[in-house]
Order: structure tokens, then sequence, then C-alpha cells
């Protein structure tokens, strides 16, 4: 008896091992089918000669990450390439892209990967070093603006087609600010004496949803744009090198305190209030401004079509904040598929068809990064973005994001944020924990 | 086995008191707080996003808006979610009443070591945490060619709900006489034989115990369907509104309604069924 | 035992066997490999670091917290739902009318899952009740999500209405097979409905008792699905249990073999109150 529990136990150690020892060898697709290029031929190539539609019917699997507003793009997507590549069907799995992204990307690192990607610009840096992710043909990159492509490119290699972009900053109640006679807030002091005026008047300064530990770890990378990378766009890779630290830099305290700031001029059920009740507060006129990204225009124009509201760079120190500009949905594909020509056809359908394109920008409320095409829904705070833009105080924050990652680094430095703002540890242990997390701030 | 003290629901012999109806009041109070946060769902469910953001939540809509129902209906793809749950957790629950039965019966009955050692090792299943294991557990079922595909799910749900059963089952065991299957020995019954004749038709109210607390346990599943099924004719229920309240979403009134979808089916089968599910409950778990 | 009939009974348990290893145990070992490592859950490299993690793990601040809170938050859950579950059974088999009304009421809630509980509760704190304050005009502090310092209780009331449901249908069924002559003897003794209550109905409820308290307890133990969806283990990191914390660390940080050391731990420590509570509820209900 003993012996044969020996055994069973062996055995189940070697079996253990020869899993483990398994890299990733095969890969899985709904349907095998082969294509041939060459066969694929003419009939339907009105685009040009990279984008060849394979000849028998191709299943492509596709991982999305999709946050707030991209939910329900798939199905224009489908539609589009339907139209255009009938052979071609997309299978979608939609995931939250702050919660399940990586670790469905973790598990198919494990067994091969989807052969679509859509996550974040940030993304590439995280997944392109591992050495899965296929290069973009430059036919499609050429059709989206130039300065979409520069942090998706490694080594002279894009791996990531950016499809939108979303603006944050501070949204405002404009017709509040109209009547309040305030103008837009340059230095921290100018916001000071609007927040004081509020007060005086019984109105919330800030609307804010901090039950979301993602909002505080948000609006603490575009305190730190403005205050820290602003001034040292290398601040990130001098964090590592020892060169400064949390602990240290006045700039990133003074950054870390801005929520402090909000803290103390926001809705006292902050830390209950979640994204969607926060925006309808702010569109009932319950408070006057919002640290944010374009993921509430969908909000507010749900809730009140009218809702009239601008945007404004967050205040820094020395006054010179630009709004913040972040490149959104991204387009990966998976390094060794073997449909990479559906795959170009799907590039093709999303870079080329501009109705396609004006619809998920409407849909979405984003910005465009395709050349030549501009999305058609009311955007109150358009002008002021236009505004911004002539002037050249735009700033790209996957600057930052690429230095400080957010999975395991600025989403966990905001918990402790949270902490901080709770009481439950001081301003000093929140700096620490952040320095202390430094093996995590790269992702590789 | 002793005498039942009743029947029925009601007991015929003793008087409704004073203090009989005092505990109806307050236990009327406390079952209308249960159903409160149901209520305010079903009332969210109908409203329009607008209302929602805006009205009160104790507020009504001012017209039922079944369209949301509609939405949720085409979004969660209803059919095939709910036939595809209703398959994986009825084919394992069956499975599991097969396998835990045999396993626990040969582990009260044979006192070798091993058979000693099968108890605590099955039992090591029930503290497992599988969400802090899924990345091994995908790449073996990766490697065994058993994610997306139904039987996959299927042996995952097997795999892990037989602690629980076997834990059940063993402690029910004494219960079944023992004299009844040295009878059937003495007879030349097989081990296999006493099994099937003598003990299993012992053992079917722990089954239903064991059936009806595993059937929660699967449909409600998120994490095992999730991690082996990407496929869309194999997505279960739960994880299809999963993605619909995937932590961003800011469709909720669809969501809503999308609850009301999934549990409906659920609630009506479990108040048709309450009868065999209370005398399920009676004899097997309480015995034990 | 002859050897025949052992091997007859080793077949039996065969099969759950080695579906419960391929599924689960392999699993836990792969995890036990890994906790040696510093593993990314990416790279081909696992650089194997021996005791390094473990050695970590208790200058490990925020998962001590983890452990802390995981702790109260399954003694509360243990205590209360055992408590009210058996208030709750003893209440609806007092002979009030319509008792299948109020049953099906308090079981609805586990029919949903913990998922959306976690959301239904956090629109309940943070919209519904202060609505109720509003028309009444009262000012109860509702938001009990939104500080650290009342986050527990939230999340107690949360996962109490989901399963006092369930666990009380498990001590009514056992009530209900309580023989009525030992009440009548008892009475004729002239013991009072207390005494009636602490020397009749507890020891012969202690089967299910057994039951309960191990389920509500590992159940307790491995909370995640809850927080997920309502608090995401804050304010801050004052709600994050074990398992979130195991979970963020292999995933969200990228070091598997540092989260898979803590999984480890888990179940080492899981284990162990397991084996001491099944132990002392099987004395005790030897002495009863």
């Amino acid at each position: 008896m003993k012996r044969k529990m020996l055994t069973i136990l062996m055995s189940m150690t070697m079996l253990t091992s020869v899993l483990s020892g398994c890299g990733t060898s095969g890969k899985e697709t709904a349907e095998k089918t082969e294509t041939d290029a060459s066969a694929a031929a003419e009939e339907k190539s009105q685009s040009d000669e990279t984008t060849q539609e394979p000849s028998e019917e191709v299943t492509l699997t596709v991982l999305a990450g999709q946050s707030t507003t991209d939910a329900g793009i798939e199905d224009m997507i489908d539609e589009a390439l339907a139209e255009k590549y009938p052979n071609i069907t997309l299978e979608w799995e939609c995931v939250d892209w702050g919660n399940d992204f990586q670790p469905k990307m973790q598990q198919y690192m494990q067994s091969g990967l989807p052969d679509i990607m859509i996550g974040k610009a940030q993304d590439v840096a995280t997944y392109a070093p591992q050495g899965i992710l296929g290069e973009i043909d430059s036919t499609y990159l050429d059709r989206v603006l130039d300065a979409a492509s520069e942090n998706v490119t490694i080594d002279g290699k894009t791996y990531g087609l950016v499809y939108n972009a979303l603006y944050q900053g501070v949204y405002y109640n404009k017709d509040m600010f109209k009547e309040n006679g305030w103008e837009i807030p340059k230095t921290v002091d100018e916001l000071q004496a609007i927040i004081d005026d509020c007060k005086k008047k019984g109105i919330t300064p800030f609307a804010s949803h901090m039950v979301d530990t993602w909002s505080i770890g948000n609006v603490t990378m575009q305190f730190a744009m403005n205050d820290v990378f602003n001034h040292n766009p290398t601040w990130g890779d001098d964090f590592r090198a020892g060169k400064t630290s949390f602990a240290d830099s006045e700039e990133m305290k003074t950054a870390y305190r801005y929520n402090e700031l909000i803290y103390q001029n926001t809705f006292p059920e902050t830390f209950s209030t979640e994204q969607t009740d926060c925006d309808a507060k702010m569109v009932k006129g319950e408070a006057a401004m919002k640290v944010s990204g374009s993921w509430s225009i969908q909000n507010f124009l749900d809730i009140d079509e009218n809702f009239n509201f601008g945007i404004f760079p967050f205040p820094n120190q020395t006054g010179d904040s630009k709004l913040i500009f972040e490149p959104n949905i991204t387009i990966m594909t998976s390094a060794d598929s073997e449909h990479q020509d559906a795959i170009n056809c799907v590039l093709d359908v999303l870079t080329n068809d501009k109705e396609l394109a004006v619809e998920i920008y409407d849909y979405t409320k984003t910005a465009a990064m395709l050349k030549d095409v501009t999305p058609t829904f009311a955007n109150p705070s358009q002008a002021d973005i236009d505004d911004y833009a002539a002037k050249g105080m735009i700033v790209d924050v996957t600057l930052g994001n690429n230095q400080l990652v957010w999975g395991g680094f600025q989403e966990e430095n905001a918990k402790d944020i949270a902490a901080w703002l709770q009481g439950d540890c001081t301003f000093e242990d929140a700096l620490k924990a952040s320095d202390a997390r430094v093996d995590a701030s790269s992702a590789n | 086995m002793s005498k039942r003290r009743r029947k029925g629901d009601e007991l015929p012999g003793q008087p409704y008191t004073k203090q009989t109806l005092f505990t109806q009041i307050i236990m009327t109070v406390v079952a209308l707080a249960f159903i409160a946060p149901i209520m305010i769902i079903l009332n969210y469910s109908l409203k329009t996003k607008k209302e929602l953001y805006l009205t009160s939540p104790l507020s009504l809509p001012q017209a039922f808006q079944i369209d949301n129902y509609r939405k949720a209906f085409e979004k969660l793809d209803m059919v095939h979610t709910f036939t595809n749950t209703l398959f994986y957790t009825a084919v394992s629950v069956v499975l599991l009443v097969l396998l835990c039965g045999p396993t626990a019966w040969a582990i009260a009955r044979c006192k070798k070591r091993f058979f000693k050692f099968c108890y605590v090792y099955f039992i090591i299943g029930i503290l497992i945490p599988y969400q802090a294991l899924f990345l091994p557990i995908y790449m073996i079922g990766y490697n065994l060619k058993l994610t997306n595909t139904r039987f996959g799910i299927i042996f995952m749900y097997v795999a892990t709900g037989i602690s629980f059963g076997v834990f059940l089952m063993t402690s029910f065991m004494s219960t079944v006489p023992v004299e009844l299957e040295e009878a059937a020995r003495i007879d030349g019954c097989s081990v296999y034989q006493t099994y099937f004749k003598i003990v299993m038709p012992l053992l079917k109210p722990a089954m239903a115990t064991l059936i009806i607390m595993q059937s929660f346990q699967i449909w409600n599943d998120y994490l095992l369907a999730s991690l082996y099924v990407s496929k869309k004719q194999l997505k279960t229920l739960t994880v299809a509104i999963q993605s619909l309240f995937s932590a961003q979403t800011s469709d909720y009134t669809t969501a809503m309604a999308a609850i009301v979808i999934s549990v409906l089916p659920i609630a009506v089968l479990f108040m048709s069924l309450q009868k065999y599910f209370i005398k399920g409950m009676t004899v097997g778990a309480v015995k034990g | 035992m002859t050897k025949k009939m052992t091997r007859q009974y080793l077949v039996l348990v065969l099969p759950g066997f080695i579906i419960f290893t391929i599924g689960l145990i392999l699993p836990m070992l792969m995890a036990l490999r890994y906790s040696f490592t510093s593993w990314d859950g990416m790279s081909k490299v696992k650089e194997y670091v021996g005791f390094q993690n473990y050695i970590d793990l208790f200058h490990d601040r925020d998962f001590l917290s983890a452990w802390w809170f995981t702790i109260r938050f399954t003694i509360g859950n243990t205590i209360i739902q055992n408590v009210f579950a058996l208030l709750f059974a003893v209440a609806l088999d007092s002979g009030i009318k319509a008792q299948k009304l109020y049953r099906t009421a308090f079981f609805v809630p586990c029919l949903i899952s913990s998922l959306i509980v976690g959301f239904i509760w956090l629109k309940m704190y943070s919209n519904v009740l202060p609505a109720v304050n509003d028309l009444l005009g009262t000012h109860f502090d509702f938001l009990l999500f939104g500080n650290k310092d009342t986050v527990l209780t939230g999340l107690l009331i949360a996962n109490n209405w989901q399963w006092i449901g369930y666990w009380m249908l498990i001590y009514l069924a056992g009530l209900q097979s309580i023989p009525a002559e030992l009440y009548e003897a008892a009475r004729v003794d002239g013991a009072g409905s207390v005494s009636r209550f602490f020397n009749i109905t507890i020891p012969m409820l202690a089967p299910a008792i057994t039951i309960c308290v191990v389920g509500i307890t590992t159940g307790s133990l491995k909370v995640y699905d809850l927080l997920v969806s309502s608090t995401k283990g804050g304010p801050g990191r004052a709600s994050t249990s074990i398992i979130y914390q195991t979970y963020t660390t292999a995933i969200n940080t990228r070091q598997y073999g540092y989260g898979s050391a803590m999984s480890v731990t888990l179940v080492i420590a899981l284990l162990l109150v397991a084996l001491i509570q099944v132990k002392q509820l099987k004395a005790r209900e030897v002495q009863a």
C-alpha cells in the first residue's frame, strides 16, 4: 500500500514538472482554416497590396480590454468588417481593462495569444519587450497621426495602432463659472480663490468619486505630469536610478498633496460615490469642477444633452500647466498568429473606413487619431481643447505612464493615498510606500 | 430513526398565541427588509438612464422601461448562456453525486491508512483558494486540451466540488447501518454490488443535499468559467453578467435588468422545489 | 478485510482521486514550486530564490493587515450568521403563518452571485439608504463603505444579507427533525422554554452546527468576489482580504512567485483551522 502511494505521489510530482516546463507551443483558434495568400488574390483588393482577404473563412480571436466608454464598439466593427471582408469573423472576448486585461494576457501568454488584442498605449511597453507582439505594417500606420505612434514604438518598431485619444484635466460647469464671474485659473492661488468663493456660496468645489481608487491614481498622474514631468521628463528613470524619490522630491510631494486639496473640497460621501453618481451630481450643478477625463463626457451628455462644460488643465505651481492627452484604444497583434492576412484586413477596415471611425468616435465621445477624420458629436469642451492645442499646451501622458506603470505601481500608490486621506496612515508613510515599490514601477 | 414531529409547514397542535403573533410581526419586518434591496433593483431596472441618475432611488419609474429587459436579454445572449449554465450545472452535479458516494463510502468503510489519508487529502480541496491559483489551473487545462470545451469546464467543476461532496457524504455514512452491508456480503455480493444495491439507495437524502448545495456554487461560479471559456457559444450567465457590470460600465439600467433576468429562473426553480429542498436538507445535512 | 475487498474499495476511490489531483492538487503543487521563484507571471525565466518569498511575507505590512481584516471578517461572520440563522429558524418554526413566504424572502439573496451582491450594497449605502434618510428626515450615517472604520460593518451586513437564509434553511431542517416527544418530556419535567432551547434544541442541532460553522468559516476566509464589485479592498486598504491581496500581488504587481507564497501560506493556515474545528465540533457531537 505504502509503495503504491509513493508511486502515485512520485508520478504526480513528475507530471507537475513536465506540465510546468511546457512553454508556449500551440495556438488555439476556433477554426483552423489554412489561408492561402496567393489564392486570396485580387478579387477584393480595392485598398492596397498588403491587405488581401483570405479566400476561406477565418475566425480571429480578439481580446478587448475596455473601459467606460468603449463597450459596444465591437458590434460596430463587426458590422463594418462583414461588409468589406465577409470571410472574416471576429470572436470577441471583452473584459474590463483595469481589472481583467492583465490577468487575461498572463493567461494567454502561457498558451497562445489571441490574434488581436485591444488595450491602451501603455500596454505596448509592457508586452512588446516579451517578444509576443507583432509589428504593425506601415500601410496602416501611415493612416494615423504621426504623434500617435511615438509612444508605441520600441527600437524603431511600432507594435500598436493607436485609434483614439482622451483629454484629461478639470471639467468645469461653464454656466456656473459665468454666473459667478470666475476666470479659468492658471495658478494654484487662483484655483484656491475659486474654491474659497465656492465655499462662501455653498457650492461644492469639486465632484469626485474616490470609491474608485483608479480615479485617485488617475488624477495623481495628472498632477504629476504638470508639476513633476513638466520640469523633469525623466523623473521616473531618475527615481529608479536612485537620484530622486517620492519622499525627497518636493514636486512629487506637491502633486500628492493636491489629493488632499480635492478631498477637503469635495462631497463628504466621495468614498461612497461611484463615477456615474458623481457625474450626475456634476450635471445637476451640485459641484463646480471635476478632475477627470473624456470618459466623463458620455455620462454628462447622457444625463443632460445641454450640459455646458469646458476643460482646463489642473493648475501647477509654475502656472504653465498643459492639458493632458492620452492615446486610448490601441490595437496590438500577436507575433505568431497564423492569420496575418486576416489581421491586416481588420486593420484595414479600422484605418480605412471613415464612416466606422466617425461612428466610434461619436459613440465614445473621444478624439480621432486617424488622419482626416473628425468626430461629429457636439462637445462643449472642444473649443477649449482647440485653444490649448493652438497654443501648444498639450502633453502626452504616456510619457509618465511608461516610466511609472499603472498596474502594480500607480494603482497601488493610489491605495496608499486613499489610506492617507482616510487618516489610516501619515503622508510620509504614503510616500515611503511608493518608494518601497520601486521594483514594480517599471513593467520590465 | 425517530418519529418526525410533523409533515407540513404548520403545526396543527401548536396554538397561535400572543407570542406567536409578536414573532410574526417581527419576522414580517425583517423579511421586508430582506426583500427591499431586491425591490430597489427591480425599480431601477424599469427606469430610463436619466431617471436613474436624476430621481430618487425610491421614486417609481414614470413608465416601465421594458426595453431594458429586451436589451439585457440580447446582451446576455440569454438563450445560449442560460442553456450552457444549466447544462454545466446539471451534468457536473450528477457526476459529483456519482463520484462522491462511492468515494465517501470507501473512505468510511475501509480502515486502511491510505483511505484515512484520502479523507484529509480531499478536505484540503475545500480550503484551496483557487482564485489565487488561476494561472496553474489554466496551464494544466490548456496542456490537457480542456480549455474552451464543455468537457473541460465540467471537469473543473467536478474537481473543485468533490472535496465538499466527500466531506458531506462521509459524515453521512454513520447513519448507514453496517449490518445491512455485512448481510449483503455474506450473500456473496462484491463491494461494488453492495454499494449499488444496498448503500446507494440509502444515500438518497445526502445526495439531495449535495445536489442542492453544489448547484448554487456552480450556477454562480465566475472564476472557473471565465478562465476556461472564451468562446461565445460556451459562455455562462455569470460571465455574461460580469461583462455587463465590468467595473466602469455606464449602462446600469440594462445591467439591473440583467440581474433580475438571471435570478428569476433559479428563484422560480427554488420556490417550486422548496419542499424537496427542505426534505433533502432535513435528512441529509442534519443527520450527518 | 480481504485484499480483494481493499482493491475494490480502491477502485471506488480512484476516479475521484485522479480528477481531484489533476484539477486542484497539481495546480497547488505548481504554486508551491512558483513560491520558491521570483517569476513575474509572464516571462519564460523562473529564477529560484529559495525561501526568500516566505521570509519577505513576515515583513509585509499589507499582507499582515490583509490577514487581520480577513480574521475579523471571518469571526464576525461566523458569529452573526450562525446566531441569526438559528434565530430566524426558531422563529419560523414557532408556528407562525405562511412560513413558506418568509423562507423564500430570506433565501432569495443567496441566489444572486456575490459579485452582484457587492454592487447592490454599494448602491444601497450610497444612494438608497440616504434617500430613505431624506424621506424620513433622519440623519443616520449610511455611508458604511466610505470609511475605514465602518467598511467592515458594511461588508458584514452585505455578506449576512446574502447567506443567512441559506444557513437558516439547514437549521430549519434540523429543527423539524427533532422529535416532539423530547420537548414534551422536558415540559413534563418542568423545564422552561429557555432551558429546553439549550438542553434539547442546541444538542440535537449539533451536526447542523458543524456543517454551518465549517461552511461559514471557510467561506469567509476566502472572501473575494464580494469585494471586487463593492469596495475594491478600500478605502485605502481597509477591506483588503487575504485572497484579494494575493490576487493583486500575483497579477497586478506582476509578482507571481511572491503571490504563490501567499496562497501556500493561506492553504496551510486554513488546513489548521479546519482540522481544529472539525475535531472540536465532532468531540461536542459525541458528548451530546
